[in-house]
């Protein structure tokens, strides 16, 4: 089998790094993982990892769980030492570098308050073993830090008075006071409840823009990723599938895998049966008899890597259309034959279940065996015609034959 | 800042950072050494006597002793080669004979049998219902650990021997007397006495820690409530009461105090027996005995981890079962048949574990008229000052004991902080470690005695300095290694329940290891470090096995020695001395239970 990623992946990655480009910045590498593989036995948790995070960038691991990202968050800040491959701080290895001395900062999912040290004594504690900044005492470098993050009176607190949301914003502050100079964040939301999350999502990222520092956050959440990076690496068992801006992780996906994690996906495979002169191709589509139109090399960004390896007729290829950009009618609605414009793709499908979201509901189609995921505003039910821009599609992988 | 001082304050810091690294491994070399001078080096030239006879290597003295019926009873038949039927047919008759191994094995069963039976009930009490002082009675079930075993046996001669209060309640309403005295059932309630309150602390720990929506869900399937009991409830706490059966057996395998001031020579277990020829110098049969009673100890204690490995569930109840009132909510046979069956066990209970203190406190102020009296105590006063040197006196006694004590907890607290800092941590081999650093508390104190004695203490010539401490030294090497091991039992679960992400919080603030040792981890588990320091305490000021043997000869005798003396010929000073001891293991409990278990840090 010759399957390739299709773009935006690793590899396309590291080639734009090479460039000067990539992910937008010419700013100098802050950390960059090298060939990394943690083994614990005879299982991989972290496996040939390459990856490099710039200066000031918030770069987020993310995927399920299970998949090596805490790991190779542990193995950024010492905790952990690779089992191969290094890792380098500004370009220099630090390996067998204690955690004590890589300057980073770490939060934790449980906080990791000292319960017997008030907040104050929390967020100096780093300071015992790096000076404040010049021109600040201590005092006035923890202020500063509760300052920073809206707890100006909580000082003389105990740890354990404070809600779970304050405990995050205190390892928040106590991470940032000796000044490291990378922040790592490994799952620092996911013991609070979906409205806390979404008001400290921003207060971190705006305290990370402000300080301007590199961070390197972990998190489960695909939403919470898009919400707050520059770049994001969506991993699987140990491997980075996809590394690219939110925008570019959502619309083009690399893999099926990051086409089904990041948010909802229709995901289609199927077999090049003829393609046109203006980049359309002919699928037949696997587990039925129809065939769907697919455009190549017309997303947005005007540079899919498909095109450079465009797929001929006999290959297989895997593609995907996002729920919103799948129109949704009626069965009767469409005799008319007004409601799908022309040069749209055309199912004919069955109403299976519908989740009420509030601004949209999702609904889920019988098509054939398969089953196909739409945004409706008005309640559907029974037999409906489902239409797509063909432009729409993208193609994710193809397995030249 | 510039960067020349930038620099400096650097390398000052990687000066220091070196030194602290450096100091956890220091201690951890400290710490082995220690104990492979107080414990390995001693015990190996004990047991090289049992295969070394006349400089060559010999597995005769063995052979002897496994062949000899009067170790090994019938057993012995077999491994001098009977048919394994005919031995079989011997066990099952009548007039079987045992020998002292297998009497040894026989009493700690029949122990461990009755130490189950009465832990289980409290276990009940304390787990399911609701009372004033539960959770006193909870924390009293540690008292046996801390009560010295020589003490415990004076408290049972003055309930169960013939003038004990036992036969003057018989004779009060009339019964005939009875003789418990130098009997098996007297050592068994002895046994129990120590270890039912083990089973029940481990059983109830158990018992509460299941959840209670397990239950619910069972009785929500349609289970009724016997039958959730004993589908979910049991096999929950099965494994604990085994735990307990299990250390119960090793402990009483190994008894020595007990059976020696209750059951005599006429009923002498292993441990007795090694004494014994340790008394009569023969030397390499104490030591073949000794070993035989390392392998069969280990041998149970290796099963049961095995076993405990294999079926090591982490579960821990997020809601436990809600206790019930212990008055019943209506007049029902269901409601009364446990409250009363709770009533019967109360009885009984209290005769098993508060007759003896009382009997022994009553017995140190009845004089033998049956009069209340100071006597016991004045004799310890005149003894204390007219006694002969050779005799006993009570005030080097005291002193000594709480001299050592002192001492042995000072070297136990490190060597038992390091060992946990080192156990607690994962890495390869660490189970090796764990194991060599508990070896102690299977090992039998007489053999660490006698290694001390003819080691450190008839001196030993290294390089051609000859080196020897005293008795007292080695007194107080041996309890601190009989100490530390408690150090760690009670240090290790505060430190592994650390949320491991606290310390490396403060790694990744820039603390060295050693560092966050003395500023997060000690200082959160500083209770348990109290705790433990009074475990070992108190095992020093109850330690006999050892220091019996150590002291002999030397004015180092303690307490427990003191008493021992005095037991052969008077009980009453003996039962004065024993109140004495009380008082002073009462004290360490105190502390036990002000600063350990449940507390917060400070």
């Amino acid at each position: 089998m010759d399957s390739e990623p299709a773009g935006g992946g690793v590899d396309g990655d590291d080639r734009g790094d090479a460039e000067g480009g990539g992910d937008g910045t010419d700013a100098p590498v802050a950390v960059e993982l090298d060939g990394v593989t943690k083994r614990y036995g005879e299982t991989a948790a972290v496996d040939d990892v390459s990856l490099r995070v710039r200066e000031g960038e918030f770069f987020t691991l993310v995927g399920p769980s299970g998949c090596g990202k805490t790991t190779t968050l542990r193995l950024i800040a010492g905790f952990e030492e690779p089992t191969t491959g290094a890792v380098r701080f500004g370009g220099e290895s630090v390996a067998g570098v204690p955690p004590e001395d890589r300057d980073v900062g770490v939060v934790f999912q449980s906080y990791a308050l000292f319960p017997h040290m008030t907040v104050g004594e929390n967020v100096a504690y780093g300071l015992n073993f790096a000076d404040p900044p010049e021109g600040t005492t201590r005092d006035e470098r923890v202020a500063e830090l509760l300052e920073l993050v809206d707890l100006p009176d909580a000082a003389d607190r105990d740890p354990e008075s404070l809600s779970g949301g304050q405990q995050q914003r205190i390892a928040m502050a106590r991470a940032l006071a000796p000044g490291p100079d990378v922040l790592l964040l490994d799952e620092p939301m996911s013991a609070l409840d979906a409205r806390l999350r979404e008001r400290l999502r921003a207060q971190v990222k705006r305290i990370q823009s402000e300080l301007g520092i590199t961070t390197i956050y972990v998190t489960h959440d695909q939403e919470e990723a898009l919400a707050v990076s520059d770049r994001v690496a969506v991993m699987n068992d140990g491997t980075p599938e996809q590394v690219a801006p939110p925008r570019t992780v959502y619309r083009e996906p690399a893999t099926r895998f990051v086409a089904k994690f990041v948010g909802d996906n229709n995901t289609f495979a199927g077999r090049v049966v003829d393609a046109t002169a203006d980049g359309e191709l002919a699928v037949d589509v696997d587990g039925g008899d129809e065939t769907l139109r697919v455009a190549v090399g017309s997303d947005e960004e005007g540079q899919d890597a498909t095109a450079t390896r465009s797929p001929d007729v006999g290959d297989r290829i895997d593609f995907c259309v996002r729920p919103e950009h799948l129109r949704v009618a009626s069965a009767d609605e469409v005799a008319d034959e007004t409601a799908v414009p022309a040069g749209e793709n055309t199912l004919r499908a069955t109403v299976a279940s519908a989740e009420f979201l509030g601004e949209t509901t999702r609904v889920t189609l019988d098509w054939g065996d398969r089953e196909l995921l739409v945004r409706a505003v008005d309640p559907l039910d029974g037999a409906v015609t489902v239409g797509f821009d063909p432009a729409d599609a993208h193609v994710i992988e193809v397995e030249k034959q | 800042m510039t960067e020349a001082d930038g620099d400096r304050a650097g390398r000052v810091s990687r000066l220091r950072e070196g030194v602290e690294s450096r100091a956890l491994t220091a201690l951890a070399v400290l710490t082995s050494a220690a104990l492979v001078v107080a414990f390995y080096y001693p015990t190996a030239t004990v047991l090289v006597e049992a295969v070394v006879v006349d400089g060559a290597v010999t597995l005769g003295v063995f052979a002897e002793l496994l062949t000899d019926p009067f170790y090994f009873g019938e057993i012995a038949r077999l491994f001098a080669g009977d048919s394994p039927i005919a031995v079989a047919r011997a066990l099952l008759s009548p007039d079987r004979r045992l020998g002292i191994v297998g009497f040894t094995a026989y009493q700690a069963v029949l122990s461990t049998v009755a130490s189950v039976a009465l832990g289980l009930p409290a276990a009940y009490l304390l787990a399911r219902f609701e009372f004033p002082g539960r959770k006193t009675l909870r924390s009293l079930t540690i008292v046996p650990f801390v009560l010295p075993s020589i003490m415990v046996a004076v408290g049972f001669v003055a309930t169960f021997g013939e003038n004990g209060t036992l036969n003057a309640a018989l004779t009060g309403i009339g019964l005939p007397l009875v003789d418990l005295m130098f009997t098996l059932e007297a050592v068994v309630i002895a046994h129990a006495f120590y270890n039912a309150p083990l089973v029940a602390r481990v059983t109830t720990a158990a018992w509460e820690s299941v959840d209670a929506s397990a239950v619910e869900t069972a009785r929500s399937l349609g289970a009724g409530p016997v039958r959730a009991f004993v589908d979910v409830v049991a096999p929950q706490v099965y494994p604990a009461v085994l735990t307990g059966a299990a250390l119960t057996f090793v402990f009483t395998f190994g008894t020595f105090p007990i059976v020696l001031a209750l059951g005599g020579f006429q009923l002498a277990t292993i441990e007795v027996f090694v004494y014994r020829l340790v008394r009569d110098l023969s030397y390499a049969e104490a030591a073949a005995l000794a070993v035989v009673e390392l392998a069969i100890s280990l041998g149970v204690l290796l099963a049961y981890l095995r076993y405990e490995a294999r079926n090591a569930t982490s579960t821990r109840g997020a809601r436990p079962l809600p206790r019930r009132s212990l008055v019943p909510s209506a007049p029902t046979l269901r409601e009364l048949l446990p409250r009363a069956g709770l009533v019967a066990y109360v009885v009984v209970a209290g005769v098993v574990f508060l007759a003896p203190i009382a009997s022994m406190v009553l017995a140190s102020v009845t004089g033998g008229d049956g009069a209340l009296t100071l006597d016991h105590y004045r004799f310890l006063i005149d003894r204390q000052q007219t006694g002969a040197a050779f005799q006993v006196r009570p005030w080097p006694a005291i002193r000594n004991s709480l001299a050592f004590a002192t001492a042995a907890t000072l070297l136990a607290l490190p060597m038992g902080v390091v060992v946990a800092v080192l156990t607690t941590r994962r890495y390869r081999g660490r189970t090796l470690v764990d194991a060599a650093a508990m070896a102690p508390l299977a090992v039998s104190g007489i053999i660490v005695g006698l290694g001390l004695l003819r080691g450190l203490v008839f001196g030993v010539e290294i390089a051609g300095w000859r080196i020897a401490a005293s008795g007292a030294v080695a007194i107080v090497v041996a309890h601190a290694v009989a100490g530390y091991p408690f150090v760690v039992r009670t240090v290790s679960p505060g430190l592994s329940g650390l949320d491991r992400s606290l310390v490396e919080s403060a790694r990744a603030l820039g603390a060295s290891r050693a560092r966050v040792i003395r500023d997060v981890e000690l200082p959160l588990v500083w209770p348990a470090v109290v705790a433990g320091a009074a475990f070992a305490f108190a095992v020093s000021i109850g330690e006999f096995t050892s220091t019996v043997v150590l002291a002999t000869g030397a004015d180092a005798y303690t307490m427990p020695v003191a008493i021992e003396r005095f037991i052969g010929r008077r009980l009453g000073p003996a039962t004065a001395m024993g109140v004495v001891l009380l008082v002073v293991t009462g004290l360490s409990f105190v502390v036990i239970e002000r600063l350990g278990g449940e507390h917060r840090g400070l």
